[in-house]
Order: structure tokens, then C-alpha cells, then sequence
């Protein structure tokens, strides 16, 4: 059954897009402020420009048809507004970005998700979690993390790599800066390095106990914190870091304009690629509609579309469901997908429902890191420093 | 330090399935033969894999009794040993097409055995008398603690982490995406290998430290 005939993607109509942003305007408002106004002017302005910020952007979404684009916009502006908030957090509570032996037996480090795949064999195995942060209390505990991911995992699969990862907004920027890719040529099978990467920091972390992937390789350890370097050990691994977060993260997306650091790295990112299997939404491809240009292999920045799945019609296993293609298919042969439906069945009708949940994970897991970047803004506004 | 040869043997047996596999399926399993006659098979081999294991750790206790123990510096030694070998891995994963494993030369020693059910324990065997850089690997590692129980259940621990890998071929016959394995398996390598040079180079420089 065809239901659907428009070529590239189009957008809702003016009122249906009001009626959609109003929803989304009075839960985004309740959940960003908690049900009270704030009483410091500063955190009213940023609350206001958050739910503002949030509510242009989705009603965009919605009326021009175009997710990628607008989507990229909210999704860098949280990595970015982590690190302004992050930063400051970790210079007022502990006067400096590094991690001094006490804090970390003292479980005061902030849990990240990057770390779940690590701790579930050990978890499993162990009943215990091996990282040094805390369970239910304070900054970035453990439980809330937990709960987020699973909730966000059942709901979008992969698409968590890019609707709700609090780092992935880095390189995705970062690889729009040119216009075109410097570097075109990449081996295919490098898509293939995170899911050896997820292989080894499991095992090792099984092994040893100890969360492999933070302390030798993750990259946003170079914006978030680190170990204080006091030994040759932890300088070896401060220069791992550092040079895969200029390496992975700024140099290589500017250059080939691809998320390298999410596609050829993140062993969360492996992880998330199986949970696309559990997912209900997908990318398809309509293959009556498409003229094979190409265009999706050459725009999508994880390599999750080449020949062999264009004939398929399918997106590959690490689709991080991010609309790139959808929005650059000049055929509008591209749509989000609900499995064991027809194709394109009821496209606009998919895309909504999978936005509406996409975004409310992004609008909600960043409001209170957006807020606080804001507040940290103003604050270096009006007294010259970003730290009370 | 007991989980080191499980580690060792998880992280190797994508390797070993990715390459055995294509061999070994057709001998393992017989056409329309079902479940538990495959399960026989996997049984046999496993037995043969793990029979061929044990004799390594034997072997490598021996070589620490024969050798190592004579060296006034062991560590020197091993270092030597782990850089070597786990250069050797960096190098199989990021050139090597072929892994050097005995598994592959089944297809000419199963028409010299004339009892067909003998044929997944031969198979088995011939698995466990690798000479892959891994399985070097675990020798060294094996050799280096001095004790015959030690090394055997190193062996031991390696085989269980590497025989995970084989427990579903049974039930699913060939695996469909052996290509993705097959790199998924030597970028592994290569990154257990970059760990164990790290390895070898702290153990290599405490050894130079005390002479
Ligand atoms: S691949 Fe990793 S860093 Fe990238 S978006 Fe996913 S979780 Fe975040
Ligand atoms: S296939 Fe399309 S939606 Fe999936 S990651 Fe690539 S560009 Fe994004």
C-alpha cells in the first residue's frame, strides 16, 4: 500500500506544526522547570531561553520537514554547553579539572555512560560497579544514568548516539565546519574498529575489574577530567587521550566531515549498534523511489549506508538514525520506519512519532546542562567569571 | 592474574572461530545430521582442543623449568618474549591474511583417518597445536609463574575462554556474517597485542632494573 507520493521530505502544515509545538511546549515546560519559576533572575533567563531554544527548534523540525539540520543544531549546543558547565562544576567543587586519588575513593567522579558496557559482565558477576562514583546522590549518579540509558535505548536503539549522547554533539559539529571533505577516501572497515574496541574494554574489564575504556582511551576525559598526572603511567594515558581527542574528535570530522570518533571509536557506540536490532524505528529506503545516486553514502557520517544496503533498501546495523540522509535524498526515497510496516507506508506519520520521542530525550536529558551553561555565561557576563 | 589466560582466550576465540570455522563446519557437522549429533561433534573437538591445550601447559612449565629457571633475570626474558609476540600480533592484525593455524591443514589429515568419528577430536587436536601469535602469547604468560599447576590451569582458562566461540555452531551451523568476525576478530588482536607490548615493555624495563 503506497499512502505517500511527495518527492523530497515536506513538512507538516502551519497549524498542525502550532498544535504538535504546543504539546511539546507545555510538557518541555513543565519538565524544564520543574513546576516552579525560579527566584534568581539569572536562572529565569536561562530556563527561558532553554524552553525557548527548544520549542523554536522543534516546531522547525516539524514545519520544514528537515530533521538533520535542526537537530545538529540543538544536539552540538548540549556537548557544548556540558562542557561550559562541566568545566566550571569541576573548578568550583574541587578548584581544578583533575581527579585526585582521594576523589576517587572517595566515589565522588561522575558517572558517564560511556561506561555501561563495562560494567555489566562485572555487574552480572560481581553485584558490584567498578567505577568510583555514587549509586543514587549528587552530580551524575550512577542509578539516574542507568535508567536514562535504558529508557532511551528501548525508545531509539542507536538514535542515542545522536539525539541524546552528551558528547556526540562534538564531533558531529565539528564535521560541518567545511563545506566539503577534505579527506573522501576511508576504508569501510574501519566501521568495524569500535565493535573490537567494545570486545577488548569488556573482556579487560571482566578481567581486571576496573573500567578499561576511561582510563587509557576516552577521548572527552580532554573537556570533562582527568587523572592528575603522577606517574609516567597516567602521562602515557593523558597523551592517549589527548591526542584521540584532537585526533578522533576536532581534526578528522573537520577533514572528512564524519562523526570518526562515534563511527570508528566508541565502544558504547558498538553497544548501541546491537540494541538498533530490539529497536521498533528504522531508516529505510524506498528502492521504487530511489535513482541510486548515491547521495545518503556520501552524506552519512557513520558509513551506514554503502551499495550492498542500498540494494537492500536498509540502513546498516550502526545507523545512529540522525536524518542526515532523509533530509540530503533529492528523491525524498528515505523515511524513518516502523519495522513490520509497509514501505513507505505512513511516513510522515513514523517521523513524527519517532521525533517526538527522539526529542523529548534530547530536550529533557539536556535542559538542566543547557540552563547551567547558560547561568555560567551570564555569570561570566556580569562578574568577569564563569566560578562563584 | 588467573583471569589473564581466560582474557587471553576470550579475546582470541572470535579469531579462531572467524578462521576455523569454514574449515571445521564440514567435518564437525554432517548434512541434516541435527542438533545432537552436532553437539557429539563440538563435544569431541573441544575434548581433542582442550587435550592439545593441556600439552602446552605442560610443555611450558617444562621450558620455565628447563630454561627460565636457569636465567638470573626472568623478567628481562619474558619482556623480551611478550614484546616480541605481541609485535608479532600488532603485525598479524594489521597485514596478515592467513593466521598460522594447524586447524587448517584438517582437510588433508581427514582422509587418512579411518574412523570418521575420529575426525572432530583430530580436528580438535590440530586446534590446540596452534602457533598463532596469541597462543605464544599465552606461553609466555603460562611459562611465567613457574608452577605446573599454574600453567595448566592458565592453559585450561585459555581454552574455556576460547571454546565460548564454539558453543552456538551446533545450533546454527555456519555463521552468516564471517567476514565482519574475521575483522572484528584481528582488530581485536591488534589491540590485545598494543596491551601486552605495554606489558612486555614495564616488564622488559623492571627487568633491565634489576640486574
Ligand atoms: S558513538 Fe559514542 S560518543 Fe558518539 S554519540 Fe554514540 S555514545 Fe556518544
Ligand atoms: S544512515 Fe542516515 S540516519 Fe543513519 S546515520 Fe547515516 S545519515 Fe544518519
Amino acid at each position: 500500500m503506497r499512502t505517500d507520493t511527495h518527492q523530497a521530505p515536506q513538512g507538516e502544515g502551519r497549524g498542525r506544526t502550532i498544535i504538535l509545538t504546543a504539546i511539546m511546549a507545555v510538557i518541555t515546560a513543565f519538565m524544564f522547570s520543574g513546576g516552579k519559576i525560579p527566584q534568581d533572575p539569572k536562572e529565569a533567563i536561562a530556563l527561558i531561553l532553554t524552553f525557548l531554544f527548544a520549542n523554536v527548534l522543534f516546531f522547525l523540525l516539524i514545519y520544514t520537514g528537515k530533521t538533520d539540520r535542526y537537530r545538529a543544531v540543538f544536539f552540538s549546543t548540549f556537548a557544548v554547553m556540558l562542557i561550559i558547565s562541566f568545566i566550571s562544576h569541576m573548578f568550583e567543587a574541587r578548584g581544578s579539572m583533575s581527579l585526585s586519588e582521594a576523589k576517587i575513593f572517595q566515589c565522588e567522579v561522575p558517572f558517564c555512560h560511556l561506561v555501561i558496557p563495562m560494567t555489566l559482565v562485572p555487574m552480572a558477576l560481581t553485584r558490584t560497579i567498578i567505577f568510583p562514583g555514587s549509586l543514587i546522590e549528587g552530580y551524575a549518579a550512577i542509578a539516574s544514568m542507568f535508567v536514562i540509558w535504558i529508557g532511551a535505548t528501548l525508545a531509539l536503539g542507536r538514535g542515542f548516539c545522536s539525539w541524546v549522547c552528551f558528547y556526540g554533539g562534538l564531533d558531529d559539529g565539528f564535521s560541518r565546519i567545511l563545506k566539503r571533505p577534505v579527506i573522501k577516501k576511508i576504508n569501510p572497515k574501519w566501521i568495524y574498529l569500535p565493535f573490537a574496541v567494545l570486545l577488548f574494554v569488556v573482556l579487560t574489564a571482566a578481567a581486571y575489574l576496573s573500567p578499561t575504556y576511561c582510563s587509557w582511551f576516552c577521548p572527552f576525559k580532554a573537556v570533562t577530567e582527568f587523572e592528575a598526572v603522577t606517574s609516567t603511567k597516567i602521562l602515557i594515558q593523558t597523551i592517549i587521550f589527548v591526542s584521540l581527542f584532537v585526533g578522533l574528535v576536532i581534526v578528522l570530522p573537520i577533514l572528512t566531515k564524519r562523526r570518526t570518533q562515534c563511527a570508528f571509536l566508541c565502544p558504547f557506540g558498538a553497544m548501541q549498534s546491537l540494541t538498533n536490532k530490539i529497536n521498533v524505528f528504522d531508516v529505510r529506503i524506498d528502492k521504487e523511489k530511489c535513482v541510486k545516486c548515491k547521495r545518503c553514502i556520501q552524506v552519512c557520517p557513520t558509513l551506514s549506508i554503502n551499495e550492498e544496503s542500498l540494494e537492500e533498501g536498509r540502513t546498516r546495523i550502526t545507523c545512529m538514525k540522525c536524518g542526515k540522509c532523509i533530509d540530503n535524498c533529492p528523491k525524498g526515497a528515505i523515511s524513518y520506519h516502523i519495522k513490520g510496516t509497509d514501505i513507505p507506508g505512513k511516513r510522515d506519520t513514523y517521523r513524527l512519532l519517532f521525533l517526538f520521542a527522539a526529542f523529548l530525550f534530547l530536550a529533557i536529558f539536556s535542559s538542566h546542562t543547557i540552563q547551567s551553561g547558560i547561568i555560567r555565561i551570564l555569570k561570566l557576563i556580569t562578574t568577569g567569571s564563569m566560578i562563584s | 592474574m588467573h583471569m589473564q589466560g581466560f582474557f587471553l582466550g576470550l579475546s582470541n576465540g572470535l579469531t579462531c572461530l572467524a578462521y576455523c570455522t569454514p574449515v571445521l563446519v564440514p567435518f564437525m557437522l554432517g548434512e541434516g545430521r541435527g542438533v545432537a549429533h552436532n553437539f557429539v561433534a563440538l563435544m569431541q573437538f573441544l575434548a581433542g582442543r582442550l587435550a592439545g591445550y593441556l600439552a602446552f601447559g605442560f610443555a611450558a612449565w617444562l621450558f620455565n623449568v628447563a630454561v627460565l629457571g636457569r636465567m638470573g633475570s626472568k623478567g628481562l626474558f619474558i619482556g623480551i618474549l611478550y614484546v616480541i609476540f605481541s609485535s608479532l600480533m600488532i603485525a598479524y592484525a594489521i597485514f596478515g591474511r592467513e593466521i598460522p593455524c594447524a586447524v587448517r591443514s584438517i582437510d588433508r589429515i581427514a582422509g587418512k583417518i579411518r574412523i570418521p568419528l575420529l575426525i572432530p577430536a583430530a580436528a580438535g587436536i590440530l586446534s590446540g597445536v596452534a602457533f598463532c601469535p596469541p597462543f605464544l602469547l599465552a606461553m609466555t604468560d603460562a611459562a611465567s609463574e613457574g608452577s605446573l599447576s599454574y600453567s595448566l590451569f592458565f592453559f585450561f582458562m585459555f581454552f574455556i575462554g576460547t571454546s565460548i566461540f564454539f558453543i552456538p555452531i551446533p545450533f546454527v551451523g555456519a555463521l552468516r556474517r564471517l567476514t565482519a568476525l574475521r575483522i572484528i576478530g584481528k582488530m581485536a588482536a591488534g589491540i590485545v597485542g598494543l596491551y601486552y607490548l605495554y606489558a612486555g615493555i614495564i616488564t622488559l624495563i623492571a627487568g633491565v632494573k634489576g640486574i
